[in-house]
């Protein structure tokens, strides 16, 4: 269901309450916008919910470090790329560590929309790229 | 760290690259257009790799989403799709090799000859050349056709809309001046002048008909015009997106040229299609619209385009004549009113003038060129500057002529006058005329070596004087074409000749 524009605004409203003081989703504010959302029965409550999830997607996907890796990683590296990453978004990023063996070697790391491959797959990809007639 | 550990630590830094991609997905699809999820990077007109390299242009930038067209194929395509950004700008490949060729909206060749061996390419969109980077038009550009280059003179760099309904000889005048510039580069070229600047054409079809496209392809072929012209083809069951991009595509094409000391034209056929082509895209794109539907950046759209063309003071020129079609003749509709604002005039073409046989159907009193007549040459200017006037008065008295018949003797003779000239100005299509022969028709004109014939005869008798000319006066042409202005010496052989000429007639 497409949301218009009063809902998106909604929506928006609603995220911002779900944020905590660093400025990341809170269980509890969820839990709590929820709760509201329930309670009041807004119109288009389905379209609003639905607009209000992608919202949220997109907020804990900025501050999520996802790791996806082919081979073992140790909890240091996972910590290192946790600390690289707050320090280069300037926000406090969370390292989710996800075992991935299509990538055969090496790591790809997802923060919000942006992605840093240093695996085979990717190597092998961009090969194909660069040699496609 | 011997010579070999060098190496080894540069592969394995090589092998070792991380590489940054900033990425979306594809929320929505619709005629080309893509509504993308992410991409929070992306910038203003910057290309997007689709999956099965399609590629797309982001044109709306939204708080949580972004607007793609996609060039391409959109058919593999599908929601929730991967993109991601590639950090530039949409370019198409440009230069000397595109010459003869027939390429789509990106610049790929679509005519079965084999890939293209162009060596640079140009961004499609650029920023029109300031004002201290200009000089003046000044040199002329001659379609070939007499009407124009008598009257509407056009200059090197000058932009001048070419207007009028559907099947009234728009796309003729065009090509004609293409095939023009031809045959006046083959002789140019021969003549080994070093001072001698071709023209190189590029025809940019927008939403046209695949078989109007092949028949121009054909017609320029034929001509031996095809290896001075570049064809850019969106035709009408190309996406719109390629619609839109291809005459900026063009635009880049002939920008080469410009910077690079030479000359070219380039024919836009037709901006009402190409603004029908981005009011689509607008409209998926949820953009608020105006007038018609239009976008409000419709004008912009096409006066970013057409500032493009430009005579650049110590380089070359970009002579632009887009095309614009009306519906009944109204040239008072949004997107003519908005060329004729940006254009550097007009030649207005008439259904009524075209189906009484008067073609080119050229409007003397709705055409005009703003700058053109600084680029005309003296003996033109010479022989016809005042052949605009005579005719608009020719179309005034025939008006009136209509409800009264005694007329005076001197309103009779200015109607027989402006009727010989009407006539004399009828020419067929794919037929240039070289300027100097021009001349020679209109100086006889001017002198009254057609008076004694009857109407109908004077587009024989012209005919015979120019063949006449071209068979056994060659010189004489020549010297006109070089001397560009008719002194007392050349316009006593030219009268000696149009004598002789007049003898061959009587026998």
């Amino acid at each position: 269901m497409k949301a218009d524009k009063r809902t998106t605004q909604l929506a928006r409203q609603l995220l911002k309450l779900s944020l905590d003081a660093d400025g990341r989703p809170s269980a509890e504010r969820v839990a709590g916008v929820l709760a509201y959302i329930e309670k009041t029965k807004p119109a288009r409550a389905l379209a609003l919910l639905h607009a209000y999830h992608r919202l949220l997607a997109v907020e804990v996907a900025r501050t999520q470090a996802v790791i996806e890796h082919a081979g073992p990683v140790s909890d240091a590296i996972v910590e290192q790329i946790a600390a690289v990453m707050t320090q280069k978004y300037n926000r406090p990023i969370v390292a989710a560590p996800k075992p991935a063996p299509a990538l055969i070697a090496g790591l790809r790391i997802r923060v919000g929309d942006d992605v840093y491959d240093n695996s085979a797959l990717g190597a092998l990809k961009e090969l194909a790229d660069a040699t496609a007639i | 760290m011997t010579v070999l550990e060098q190496v080894e630590a540069q592969i394995a830094q090589l092998s070792n690259r991380t590489t940054k991609r900033n990425t979306g997905t594809i929320r929505a699809l619709a005629d080309g257009v893509a509504q993308i999820d992410g991409l929070s990077g992306v910038m203003y007109n910057e290309m997007v790799q689709f999956p099965g390299n399609a590629i797309g242009i982001a044109l709306n930038l939204g708080q949580d989403e972004v607007g793609c067209v996609i060039l391409g194929d959109i058919a593999k395509l599908k929601e929730g799709d991967e993109v991601q950004t590639t950090g530039k700008l949409l370019s198409v490949p440009v230069g000397k090799a595109l010459l003869g060729r027939v390429v789509d909206a990106l610049g790929q060749p679509v005519d079965g000859k084999g890939p293209i061996d162009a060596r640079e390419t140009y961004p499609v969109e650029r920023i029109a050349p300031g004002i201290i980077a200009r000089k003046s038009v000044s040199q002329p550009v001659f379609t070939g056709i007499t009407a124009i280059d008598s009257m509407i003179p056009i200059g090197r760099g000058q932009r001048e809309l070419i207007i009028g309904d559907r099947g009234t000889g728009k796309t003729t005048i065009a090509i004609d001046t293409i095939l023009n510039q031809a045959k006046i580069n083959k002789v140019g070229l021969a003549s080994g002048d070093p001072k001698f600047r071709p023209i190189y054409s590029i025809y940019v079809a927008v939403g046209q008909k695949n078989s109007n496209i092949v028949r121009t392809i054909a017609t320029l072929e034929a001509a031996g015009a095809l290896e001075y012209t570049v064809i850019v083809a969106a035709p009408a069951a190309d996406n719109v997106a390629n619609q839109y991009i291809a005459p900026f595509a063009g635009a880049a094409m002939g920008e080469w040229f410009m910077e690079n000391d030479m000359d070219a034209l380039i024919i836009y056929d037709d901006l009402s299609k190409h603004a029908v082509a981005y009011r689509q895209i607008s409209l998926i794109l949820k953009r608020p619209s105006g007038r018609e539907a239009y976008p409000g950046d419709v004008f912009y759209l096409h006066s970013r385009l057409l500032e493009r063309a430009a005579r650049l003071d110590g380089k070359g020129s970009l002579t632009a004549l887009p095309i614009v079609e009306t519906l009944a003749g109204d040239i008072s509709a949004y997107i003519p009113t908005n060329i004729i604002s940006i254009t550097d005039g007009q030649i207005f073409l008439e259904t009524d003038l075209f189906n009484q046989g008067t073609r080119p159907a050229v409007s003397v009193g709705l055409s005009v060129s703003r700058v053109g007549s600084a680029a005309q040459i003296k003996a033109t200017k010479q022989v016809g500057g005042k052949l605009k006037g005579e005719l608009a008065q020719f179309r005034e008295l025939a008006a009136f002529a209509q409800f009264g018949s005694d007329l005076d003797e001197r309103t009779k003779k200015q109607l027989d006058r402006g009727s010989r000239i009407v006539e004399l100005f009828k020419q067929p299509a794919s037929a240039p005329i070289p300027i100097e022969q021009q001349c020679v028709t209109l100086w006889a004109m001017q002198k009254g070596y057609y008076d004694a014939l009857e109407i109908k005869d004077i587009i024989p008798a012209a005919r015979s004087l120019r063949e006449f000319f071209a068979t056994r006066k060659d010189a004489l042409l020549a010297e006109i074409r070089t001397k560009a202005a008719l002194d007392k010496d050349l316009e006593s052989k030219i009268k000696a000749a149009a004598d002789e000429w007049k003898l061959t007639q009587k026998a």
